[in-house]
């Protein structure tokens, strides 16, 4: 199924703030593949992570667990959580 | 042998992570006040004083760090009460003294995203030419040693020399004589060298003394709490008591000695509350973390001197009974790892801020601790304790 263009905003946004809060260089949010295992392929480690998930707690108003971290494996799978916790309401 | 437990700290943490017997339960968090404490924060507003932000862009420029530790040597030239390497089976793990092995296994380390290295038991001194090959390979690192022997210069990791008390208690528990006259001599004026200055049950009153003479050759201190092997009952294990004396002996060193001992407020509460870490921010370390997605849990090994590993057992200090752990290694970790807990208002994350600042001049060579950005002592987040039982 197509992703909706609200959908498609978001993982352009997370990835922008992963972008700017991790300093990556020479990716842009485009070129950023919402697939790409942050851990595993990317080398986000713990710390990085719960970094974003501040941001991107602030940002959204939502409330992200760290127990939910692993969760947070790929843009996309950020995404779907973000989305899952904004119909959930929020916190 | 019994297993340890300490009844004068009694704790029901299933129910009420934080609620500890002997300690007074005020219904609101120590430090911190109360309006500051209802309200939720953003993580952006805790940015926005200036001297808070500038700390924040200091200390996570290092959370590229990933630790491992590994066991240099299976011998030892002094032999204390209650090291917790000689408890347990890694004591008995062969030595591996081939050069290209540690080369070898330094790499796969680094290749593997391993970014600091601890070098620790028995007596990482007693083989000068692996350091020398770790250093090679890895440029940031720990060695923990008891100071006896001066390890070479060129070696450019931190050292961490560990003292247990004034001359006569060392030579009580350590069988050393003249033991931190010896360790002034070799460390004096070396930029790598911290000591670490362990709190027991018993030397708590000669930590002042200890700390007033080490900061007169210019020493830099630290401090950790012992943190009984597993088994352990005898008299160096905390209790209650000695836990509230030893915050007030850390708070009269730190502030006695502002600018050589690397500690800050929170760093006392944190390792001298009545919970010990893993019960106030559960541990990380593979022992007592079964996830391998992120962090400690993941990356971290414990290697023994045959360069074998455990990941059951893995931890930085493996053999300690965790319910006791107060160990400065574990807390840098731990704590700092809790960052998510610690942005609840600004007294707590800059009480983070202090902590993660401490533990970083203590563990990384050119990393120089600022002032304390929190005076109060706060309570961990989550726990209602006041400061003094």
């Amino acid at each position: 199924m197509p992703e909706s263009n609200e959908t498609r905003e978001r993982i352009l946004r997370i990835a922008e703030i992963i972008i700017e809060e991790l300093k990556l260089e020479e990716i842009t949010p485009e070129s950023f593949d919402p697939d790409m295992d942050l851990v595993g392929e990317l080398g986000v480690d713990s710390m990085d992570l719960a970094t974003v998930a501040l941001v991107l707690q602030d940002e959204y108003g939502v409330f992200i667990d760290e127990d939910d971290y692993p969760k947070l494996k790929t843009i996309r799978m950020i995404a779907e959580y973000l989305q899952s916790r904004l119909q959930g309401g929020k916190d | 042998m019994q297993d340890g437990a300490n009844p004068a700290v009694t704790t029901n943490a299933a129910t009420e992570p934080c609620a500890v017997a002997g300690h007074n339960a005020v219904g609101k968090r120590a430090g911190i006040p109360e309006e500051a404490d209802r309200r939720r924060w953003k993580f952006s507003e805790l940015l926005v004083e200036r001297d808070v932000r500038a700390r924040w862009e200091k200390v996570r420029k290092y959370f590229f760090l990933r630790e491992s530790t590994y066991d240099m040597s299976n011998r030892c030239n002094l032999r204390c009460d209650g090291c917790y390497y000689y408890e347990g089976e890694k004591q008995f793990a062969a030595e591996n003294g081939d050069a290209g092995a540690w080369r070898a296994l330094m790499r796969t380390e680094k290749a593997r995203g391993i970014t600091y290295v601890v070098l620790a038991g028995a007596e990482p001194s007693l083989v000068p030419g692996l350091l020398e090959v770790c250093f090679a390979e890895m440029p940031l690192g720990c060695i923990a040693t008891n100071g006896v022997r001066r390890i070479e210069p060129a070696v450019g990791y931190k050292i961490h020399i560990s003292v247990w008390g004034n001359d006569a208690t060392s030579f009580r528990v350590r069988k050393a004589g003249d033991l931190l006259k010896r360790q002034i001599e070799n460390y004096r004026d070396d930029p790598r060298a911290v000591f670490v200055y362990t709190f027991t049950r018993e030397n708590v009153d000669e930590a002042a003394a200890v700390v007033d003479m080490l900061a007169a050759a210019n020493c830099r201190v630290t401090f950790n709490m012992f943190s009984s092997p597993v088994g352990y009952a005898g008299p160096l294990r905390h209790d209650g008591a000695s836990l509230v004396r030893t915050r007030e002996a850390m708070a009269e060193m730190m502030s006695r000695h502002p600018r050589l001992v690397l500690f800050s407020p929170y760093s006392a509460v944190a390792h001298t509350h009545a919970l010990g870490l893993h019960d106030l921010y559960r541990c990380s370390y593979p022992r007592m973390n079964a996830s391998t997605d992120l962090g400690l849990g993941r990356s971290f090994r414990q290697f023994r001197t045959d360069l074998s590993w455990d990941r059951d057992a893995a931890c930085c200090v493996p053999d300690t009974d965790c319910a006791d752990c107060r160990h400065y290694a574990a807390g840098s970790a731990v704590v700092t790892a809790r960052l998510y807990r610690h942005v609840t208002d600004p007294w707590t994350f800059r009480s983070w801020l202090d902590y993660v600042d401490t533990y970083l001049a203590v563990w990384v060579m050119g990393y120089e601790k600022g002032e304390n950005l929190c005076a109060e002592m706060i309570s961990p987040p989550g726990c209602e304790e006041t400061v003094k039982g």
